[in-house]
């Protein structure tokens, strides 16, 4: 049974290594451009946001995590828009409604698109949900998160701030 | 030894600097020459700053060119004029449409669907001219159509297309997909049109 357990462990390990080493693939690159509609029927490109930071912050309605890390997000958006700070939730709902929905609920002040082939999702890597990309103002991919739990939203701001100074 | 003609061109250099501060008044200019020693190191390093900006301008149009050469390089290497078509799309004020995208078949096959932002609207709306897409083609006959999606008149939801059948020869082929408003009827109308 030990022998099993260590095992397990060792694969937990060796899996959790692969998670965070394809979560972190993209730190340090530029960040693929991508177009999307928002629920608000504007598009969206990201590459017209050059020279603010821009946080991604990909989700899905069913997602309880992903819920409560926008509306976290919300409540910081307002401080930090002013500054250069762009925030961006992209749903990877299937139903255009169900993001229209959430979106109308959480009322976050900041774009909510919809990624509706999951093609934006697959550029960004994307394994795990509720998943967070901090790009700078060069346009390159700075930072990534993963899961969420409560107060978290704050360690991004914080790492936003770090690269408005910049 | 050697040192000293550099020394000399160094004092004879620094004079004109200390003359000019001391032409005032003759009597400062025993007070003025320890002044003008800093004042020739300011104006020098001024002079190399103002250079080595230069430079890094020189070197950066070198980059801007470069990257250009590059680019028509890679143009003519991927998209050689003998097959190349290219598709603009271009407004005509296009106040009875508002453009969200257009969507683009050659000989039935989806060649390009591209969403515009608010920004590149604007610059639609200010005369600028997009090439939406640039590809290979034989020689011969070939269908475009293009399928433009966006808001029209009384916010309504509104998707048209327009189709062309072209005869594509040896020589690149152009061409332009207008939008432009029809005013008797309050419509917007797409126009598509060939440049040789």
């Amino acid at each position: 049974m030990r022998v099993i357990g260590r095992q397990f462990g060792v694969a937990l390990l060796v899996a959790s290594g692969l998670v965070s080493a394809a979560a972190a693939a993209l730190a340090g690159t530029a960040a693929p451009d991508f177009v999307l509609k928002g629920v608000n029927g504007r598009n969206f490109r990201l590459s017209e946001y050059r020279g603010q930071v821009v946080l991604l912050s990909f989700g899905a309605s069913w997602c309880g995590d992903c819920r409560s890390q926008l509306e976290e997000l919300g409540e910081l958006y307002d401080r930090y828009a002013g500054a250069g700070l762009e925030m961006v939730a992209i749903s990877l709902d299937r139903d255009f409604d169900d993001v229209a929905d959430t979106a109308a609920q959480l009322d976050t002040g900041f774009p909510t698109l919809h990624d509706a082939g999951g093609a934006t999702a697959e550029l960004y890597q994307v394994n795990r949900m509720p998943y967070v990309v901090l790009i700078d103002q060069d346009g390159i991919v700075r930072d990534e998160f993963t899961g969420f739990s409560k107060g978290e939203g704050s360690r991004y701001v914080d790492q936003a701030r770090t690269l408005l100074a910049e | 030894m050697r040192k000293l003609p550099w020394v000399f061109i160094a004092v004879l250099l620094s004079l004109p600097a200390a003359a000019q501060d001391a032409a005032p008044g003759v009597q400062d200019v025993a007070t003025d020459a320890p002044r003008a020693a800093p004042a020739f190191a300011a104006a020098a390093s001024d002079v190399s700053a103002r250079t080595l900006d230069e430079e890094v301008q020189e070197l950066k149009q070198l980059a801007v060119d470069l990257n250009r050469d590059l680019f028509l390089l890679e143009e003519e290497l991927l998209f050689p004029a003998s097959t190349q078509v290219a598709i603009f799309v271009s407004m005509d004020v296009g106040e009875f449409f508002a453009l969200d995208s257009v969507e683009i078949k050659l000989d039935d096959k989806d060649v390009t669907n591209y969403l515009y932002t608010e920004r590149e609207v604007d610059a639609l709306h200010r005369g600028g001219v997009q090439r939406v897409y640039v590809g290979n083609l034989r020689a011969g006959e070939h269908e475009l159509v293009a399928f433009f999606t966006g808001e029209g008149t009384y916010e309504r939801d509104y998707r048209r297309g327009a189709t062309i059948t072209f005869e594509k020869g040896i020589g690149p082929k152009f061409i332009e997909l207008t939008i432009s408003d029809e005013e008797d009827k309050l419509q917007p109308v797409f126009l598509v049109r060939e440049w040789e």
